[in-house]
């Protein structure tokens, strides 16, 4: 774990983005000792703009918008984190059976998956949702990682398949080892910065698509997520009677959570693939050059 | 050609299988669907609707393998049962009111943002660490993980009710009369210019990174050097070359994005009040409406599968090895 965070350090875009998702995490852990109100109780009176006495103001119903806001902090989170876990397992099962073991096991996960890709997402989605009826935010996070993992047994495949053909594997095969220590052992560790990005990605689109479920009124009405807060404002038309902050809180949410986990997962992916670099990495190896030309220089000059 | 016959094939499977789930869900529910149905619209619908509903759904007495193909035929047949909530019309009626500007804002919007995203990768890639490429590759990183929602709401308060330059609902004004004429037009240009720039703005971004990485792994190719190398001209080498070849991932990702370009769409018509799709589901879902809800399913569906064909098309053009086989 320690060595984790030291690899994320090295990167500026990984680092920013591990600040956000702690703060994030920090923020939901400590609900119960940040807010003094009950996110579902009517403790103001309706739409007062941001005060000393609620810091992000009241919503239409009169509840506090800073404590939905921290409270629906942990909603998203665990939303987001147990349907990225359900994602990634379904998506890497797929992936690494279908890359390894090849041949009609291949050729049907890959059709499966396939469908799954172009079958559209959230109309999917509405229709399930639609018929669980009132979903709560565990249902949510339930059938948006069965209906996720297409992309994630995408990628895992295409990357097992290159790795299928590399030495170390067709050595492990031909010494005998088991397939289950191949892929375990051999193949696991190869893949694990593609799971990682699998499992980040997952959980930032859960996160949205969450909302936007919620915001299109297909949630729990009673739960309290950054999603319900949206659709309570668009039914309530905060906007159009110029109550911006019952909008504004779940908006910032969504949005610095999302580039949050996407910085992670981007400033990782960079750590992992020098190509991608942009200027910073390269003009820092320039510099490098440069001063090694420049104290070679001089040290020549001292010689002669 | 063969390429093109498996594709349809597959497309069938898949349509298959939308028709499926669709009629799977509301035999998985507890009770009788078309019952719960009713009960959700009150009393708006005369006893006649509930039996052609049955019928649609196959909800007849029959073994379930007949119930199914029962429902195929009419999936076939372009039979999507009555809408709950607007109930003279049916499902059909209602959805292909709205399809048509659910397309313009998802095409345009797709195409624009595929178009601005790639040139703008090619040339960050081209220009790999200069300036440009390092303000514009983080910002369209960030602008990525911005749901279409959060954005919407944004420039719709900001253009529409703050500045109050842009209207803020409807597809063109309610005063015009529809036809060919240069003020209809113009007003749907005017209305479309938020939703659309917003869906564009939320999708640049991804075209843009993929671009980019594609063309930054062209460019350190063999047959890359060699254009440089027998002399030809900087925009040749990067169009013909390089952006030819990066091109190819890059539509499979354009693909992949279709699906939620269309939710997104759905998104921002809502946001917006715009007439298409997303705003005719969004009073469909309040009203508990399930045959549209299902409905859109496999209009979504076959939507995206067209728009996937023709993407195969495109790759035949692009990647000639496909077009021997």
């Amino acid at each position: 774990m320690l060595k984790f965070f030291s690899i994320v350090m090295r990167n500026k875009k990984a680092t920013a983005g591990m600040l956000i998702v702690l703060a994030y995490i920090a923020l939901a852990l400590a609900a119960p000792l940040i807010t003094s109100h009950d996110p579902a109780k009517r403790v103001a009176r309706p739409h007062q703009a941001p005060s000393v006495e609620h810091v992000m103001g009241s919503t239409r119903m009169g509840r506090d918008v800073y404590t939905q806001f921290v409270w629906g902090t942990r909603t998203s989170l665990m939303v987001g984190f147990s349907a990225g876990l359900i994602v990634t397992v379904i998506g890497t099962l797929i992936g690494v059976t279908a890359g390894y073991f090849g041949g009609v096991i291949d050729e049907s996960l890959n059709f499966i998956t396939n469908i799954a890709l172009v079958i559209p997402q959230l109309p999917l989605l509405l229709v399930l949702a639609a018929f669980i009826g009132k979903s709560d935010p565990f249902m949510i996070a339930l059938i948006i990682g069965l209906t996720s993992w297409a992309w994630g047994a995408r990628v895992t495949r295409a990357q097992t398949l290159t790795l299928r053909r590399r030495e170390f594997v067709e050595a492990s095969e031909q010494i005998g080892e088991p397939s289950w220590r191949i892929i375990c052992i051999e193949l696991m560790p190869n893949l694990l910065s593609i799971i990682g990005f699998n499992f980040i990605g997952s959980v930032v689109y859960t996160i949205i698509t969450q909302a936007t479920l919620e915001f299109l009124g297909l949630g729990d009405p009673l739960a309290v997520s950054w999603g319900n807060m949206l659709y309570n404002a668009q039914t309530s038309s905060a906007i159009t009677v110029g109550a911006w902050w019952e909008m504004f809180a779940p908006c910032f949410a969504i949005v610095t959570i999302g580039i949050g986990l996407s910085l992670l997962n981007f400033g990782v992916d960079e750590i992992s693939n020098p190509r991608l670099r942009t200027l910073g990495a390269i003009n820092k190896a320039v510099k490098a050059q440069k001063k090694f030309d420049r104290s070679y220089k001089s040290a020549k000059g001292a010689a002669s | 050609m063969s390429f093109i016959i498996r594709r349809i094939m597959f497309y069938l499977v898949a349509f298959l299988v939308a028709a499926t789930i669709n009629f799977l869900l509301p035999r998985l529910m507890p009770g009788n669907p078309i019952d719960i149905m009713f009960a959700n619209a009150g009393n708006s619908l005369p006893p006649e609707a509930k039996k052609a509903l049955a019928e649609t759904f196959g909800f007849v007495e029959r073994p379930l393998i007949e119930e199914y193909f029962i429902y195929l035929k009419s999936v076939f047949s372009w039979d999507f049962g009555v809408s709950i909530k607007k109930y003279p019309l049916t499902v059909m009626d209602v959805l292909m009111q709205a399809l048509p500007w659910t397309l313009f804002l998802a095409g345009t919007s797709v195409i624009l943002a595929f178009c601005i995203g790639s040139l703008l990768g090619i040339y960050a890639a081209w220009k790999r660490g200069g300036s440009f490429d390092s303000v514009i590759s983080p910002s369209a990183l960030a602008v990525q993980s911005v749901p279409a929602l959060v954005i919407g709401i944004t420039t719709l308060y900001i253009f529409g009710l703050v500045l109050e330059v842009l209207p803020t609902s409807y597809a063109y004004d309610p005063s015009i009369d529809p036809g060919f004429t240069w003020e209809y037009l113009s007003s749907v240009f005017y209305h479309a210019l938020m939703p659309i720039g917003t869906l564009a703005f939320v999708s640049i971004g991804g075209y843009l990174i993929t671009m980019r990485n594609n063309m930054i792994g062209q460019l350190g190719e063999e047959h890359v050097v060699m254009g440089h190398a027998k002399g030809l001209s900087d925009k040749r080498v990067r169009y013909n070359y390089a952006a030819r070849n990066a091109l190819l991932p890059s539509m499979t990702a354009f693909a992949l994005s279709l699906g939620s370009v269309m939710g997104g769409s759905l998104i921002i018509e809502i946001v917006f009040n715009y007439p298409g799709l997303g705003n005719i589901l969004f009073q469909g879902i309040i009203a508990r409406d399930y045959p549209l809800i299902q409905g859109q399913l496999i209009i979504m569906t076959l939507a995206m599968l067209t728009a996937n064909l023709l993407i195969d098309f495109i790759y035949i053009f692009l990647d000639p090895r496909l077009r021997k086989a």
